[in-house]
């Protein structure tokens, strides 16, 4: 019996491992391209420059383009948690009448594909004579993302005890005082992945960006273009930077939530 | 105790007719009817609008869907691609994806967060990078070829700009979206049964088949829904990944939209798969149990 | 209902006529209540009898649906809980999880609004009545153990400074050790302190050790309220003596002779009628298996049966005996120090005495 069962452990973790490997090689691939000298790619890569990288960094277009995508994903994060913190307690904190039909309509747009969002909504501001720019961007993303930060958090709410609030109301608080003392701070650590998952989800998000984002570039949009016309390594370069900023997010993200958690059980 | 207990705070007199919970959902359903719903009656009502004009909720016609539904238009073409996709997608990843699922929850231990991190974290990185990152390994001169030029083999460039590459593609992108549900589907499978089933002398195979596959099916279900849902609708893998070779059904509405300026008739493709998607994603939420999924006691 | 209250027990908390439904489902049904000032009152059922909501709605965590509770004299029925003077110590005790034994405890003051090192000497004060070392103040209260748990539950409530005291079944999950220096613990502190506490649980060996009155709750109703002497020699009908413990019930008729008879003994069945069932035609006797004895040859009792013994069982200090006689099977106990030697298979004789056994009616 023993093993069968090393032999599935091991067949499992190979196979992740395998699948772990071709799932980051593209993004390797990306970052090699970055550093090489000539300006289209070959392999193996005969010589290695950072000028690319220079390039990127120095270029006012892509300062630009970079401002937007915080600027919308900023923006998101902010609305997102909010209205997602009153859904997510919607979902799977009270028992109200409409609340399975709730849960089903709030995961449609998830299971909805992007692309033909994003066409939607362009037609659908048309329509309204809004003109598309970062700020309908905005918006868009909000339609697909609250419902998954709504999720996120309600993973975390269905842990929530709810006589603890009830007991803080025993003990003499106001509703208010429930909500600071009690409610926010045990369930800040899903808004806070929720927070992030919005934020993260819109700087990398491009079908979206792509069709009501207007005039204004997101990162996506722009290394879209140029990978259709115009192919330099500043391409992989922004692309690179882009994965590593994100990256950074997640970490410092998962941080705060751990030293957080260690304050508390000291 | 079988007394029912109370889902929120008592109700002093004087407070509202609306309950909590329902105040608590306005946000995100004003949100969803302004920026999901209305844009969806938007590319209704667009796709009655005569063709190649703006005059949405002044005209109608079914002009539209006659164009479309006539048999020798290209569109059932895409269609055929974009379902086939999607079918193929779902069926392979069902695959990849199940042994990964089953590492997550029950052989990776304390890995286990660290690699469902991993596993996510592409999710973040926007899709043309990635994709492209394969353009850059199949292409001529890329990864691939130049790897095996310099190993004095034969190239390999054809591979790209085929439809199997944009399966492949597809494969890679979706790959999160069926893997999570999976994961969540077997942690519903009590451990306990799977150790009683194997006391009562049932082999590998045999409790795979009659009792983790059967309790993990709602997630199972899920991921394939989620998957093939999506698949219809991807066009970046078909774009970026797949050349001319194929144009899929978003790629429709796209060059409806963008090029041909008609959006009536993108408006009624939109529609079509739309309607198709939805009822397909109702059908199947319908039979599930949120709650239970998701971890509520 | 027990005597009146004399002066120095003015009832502090009284229910009349509470009443709750749940939809078509009656969970407490028409309860009329006095509850004395500074007693300790159980009130034990089971599952499903109505006591947790007739604790809730005391908190005023349910309304009422019909009837009002009064506190010294004020309707408490639109007040919500925040603004009663009262305390409910939940079944699971519904500590802060993100907060310290300290910050636990000195809540209610925080939340009153009381200076930080006012707070912190009460908090202290507080641990050292319930007995928590001074060192866990600044402890996490998930690192603490159950009973740990418990006293901080009760000196947070405590620090509320609540006329009345709830408890909801609060040692119902600690094992038999700890159970018992905490019940000993909560009779110590009900006495400290002068409050009133009103327990609920359903194990009655909880309540017989702690409490100064026990109401028995039933499908809803408060069956009887009495002290524990009361409960356990005169319960008021089958349902309680039942509660109280295993029990040997015998059914007699009164024939037309105006003798009891009962199908399993041969002669009329001796017994001693309260006043109250004076009219009945069919009554129940409900003798106790520590009242219940063998009766050797040559010694006599006013009712007697014969039957072989089939099983014994050890109750720690106390030996039960399974007795068949005929269809029945009756329950004999005696101290360890009268058990009988090799008693399986053997015959005897049980019976019992009129004066020993309590009439219900049939």
């Amino acid at each position: 019996m023993d093993d069968t069962r090393f032999r599935t452990r091991f067949l499992v973790w190979t196979w992740t491992v395998f699948v772990l490997v071709a799932l980051y090689l593209p993004i390797v691939v990306g970052a090699v391209a970055s550093f090489s000298r000539s300006r289209y790619f070959a392999f193996p890569v005969k010589a290695w420059s950072i000028d690319w990288w220079a390039k990127t960094v120095d270029s006012i277009e892509i300062g630009m383009i970079v401002r937007n995508s915080f600027l919308v994903a900023g923006f998101v994060t902010a609305i997102a948690v909010v209205i997602a913190f009153f859904g997510a307690l919607a979902f799977a904190r009270y028992d109200w009448k409409g609340r399975s039909l709730f849960q089903k309509l709030v995961i449609l747009p998830i299971f909805f594909p992007q692309p033909v969002l994003g066409l939607a909504l362009l037609l659908w501001f048309s329509a309204l004579g809004i003109q598309t720019s970062w700020m309908t961007a905005v918006f868009a993303h909000l339609v697909w993302i609250v419902p998954v930060v709504t999720l996120v958090i309600s993973i975390q709410v269905y842990g929530f005890d709810p006589t603890l609030e009830e007991a803080a109301f025993d003990l003499g608080c106001s509703r208010w005082q429930v909500f600071r003392e009690v409610t926010l701070p045990i369930l800040w650590p899903g808004i806070w992945s929720g927070g992030l998952f919005a934020f993260l989800l819109s700087w990398g998000n491009f079908p979206l960006s792509l069709y009501t984002a207007g005039a204004d570039s997101t990162i996506p949009k722009w290394l879209y273009a140029k990978m259709v016309a115009g192919y330099t390594p500043m391409v992989p370069a922004l692309g690179t930077m882009s994965t590593l900023g994100a990256a950074i997010a997640l970490i410092l993200g998962g941080v705060v939530v751990l030293l957080v958690r260690r304050l508390r059980a000291a | 105790m079988s007394e029912p207990a109370p889902a929120a705070l008592p109700v002093t007199a004087g407070e509202r007719a609306l309950s909590l919970g329902a105040k608590c959902s306005l946000p995100v359903a004003v949100l969803l009817a302004l920026g999901f719903a209305a844009p969806l009656v938007a590319i209704f009502a667009f796709s009655f609008a005569t063709p190649r004009s703006f005059d949405v909720f002044r005209s109608f016609t079914l002009a539209n869907y006659a164009t479309l539904f006539d048999p020798s238009n290209t569109v059932w073409l895409s269609f055929a691609w974009s379902i086939g996709f999607a079918f193929a997608t779902v069926a392979l990843l069902a695959v990849v994806a199940y042994p990964i699922a089953f590492g997550l929850d029950r052989v990776f231990g304390r890995a286990a967060s660290a690699m469902s991190l991993l596993f996510v974290f592409p999710l973040f990185v926007s899709e043309n990078v990635r994709l492209y990152g394969w353009t850059l390994f199949f292409i001529k001169n890329g990864v691939l070829d130049g790897t095996a030029k310099a190993l004095a083999l034969a190239g390999g460039t054809d591979v790209l700009y085929s439809p199997g590459m944009i399966l492949f593609g597809m494969v890679y992108t979706y790959l999160p979206f069926m893997l999570f549900p999976i994961t969540l589907g077997l942690a519903m499978v009590p451990r306990d049964i799977v150790d009683a089933a194997r006391d009562l002398g049932a082999g590998r195979l045999t409790i795979w088949r009659e009792i983790e596959l059967p309790l993990a099916m709602p997630g199972i279900l899920i991921g394939m829904l989620l998957t093939f849902v999506l698949g219809i609708g991807a066009v970046a893998e078909a774009k970026i990944l797949g050349g001319q070779s194929v144009i899929v059904i978003s790629h429709d509405i796209e060059i409806a939209f963008t090029y041909s300026q008609n959006w009536p008739l993108g408006s009624a493709l939109a529609v079509i798969v739309s309607v198709f998607v939805g009822a397909l994603t109702l059908w199947g939420l319908s039979r599930l149990d949120l709650d239970r999924l998701l971890g509520r006691r | 209902m027990s005597a009146a209250p004399t002066s120095q027990q003015k009832p502090i908390l009284q229910l009349v006529g509470v009443r709750k439904t749940f939809g078509d489902f009656t969970a407490v049904d028409d309860i009329d209540l006095d509850v004395r000032e500074g007693e300790f009152l159980t009130i034990v059922g089971p599952s499903g009898s109505g006591k947790t909501t007739l604790l809730r709605m005391l908190a005023g965590l349910e309304k009422p649906s019909e009837g009002w509770i009064t506190l010294a004299g004020e309707n408490l029925n639109d007040v919500p809980p925040n603004r009663r003077p009262t305390c409910l110590v939940f079944q699971s005790l519904a500590l802060f999880p993100h907060k310290t034994v300290g910050e636990n405890i000195e809540f209610p003051l925080k939340v009153k609004g009381v200076a930080a090192a006012a707070r912190k000497e009460r908090a202290l004060e507080l641990m050292r009545v319930v007995r928590l070392p001074e060192s866990y103040y600044a402890k996490n209260v998930m690192k603490c153990s159950g009973g740990e748990r418990q006293r901080v539950a009760i000196a947070r409530a405590l620090a509320y400074d609540p006329a009345v005291l709830f408890f909801d079944e609060p040692l119902s999950a600690i094992d038999y050790k700890l159970k018992k220096i905490l019940e000993k613990e909560l009779k110590d502190l009900h006495k400290e302190t002068g409050k009133t506490f009103i327990y609920i649980t359903h194990s009655l060996e909880e309540a017989m050790v702690m409490s100064d009155r026990i109401g028995v709750m039933r499908t809803g109703r408060l069956v009887q309220v009495g002290t524990p002497e009361e409960i356990y020699a005169r319960p008021v009908d089958r349902f309680v003596s039942e509660f109280v413990g295993e029990v040997n019930v015998v059914a007699v008729e009164k024939g037309a002779d105006g003798a009891w008879r009962s199908p399993d003994l041969s002669g009329p069945v001796a017994l001693a009628l309260p006043e109250a069932l004076a009219e009945a035609e069919r009554v129940e006797l409900v003798i106790r298996p520590e009242y219940m004895r063998f009766v050797a040859e040559g010694e006599r009792a006013d009712n007697v049966l014969e039957g072989v013994v089939y099983n014994e069982y050890s109750l720690g200090s106390r030996v039960q005996y399974q007795v068949r006689c005929g269809e029945r099977v009756v329950l004999v106990e005696l101290s360890r120090s009268k058990a009988l030697a090799a008693s399986v298979d053997r015959t005897v004789r049980v019976g019992w005495d009129a004066a020993d056994a309590i009439v219900v009616g049939g």
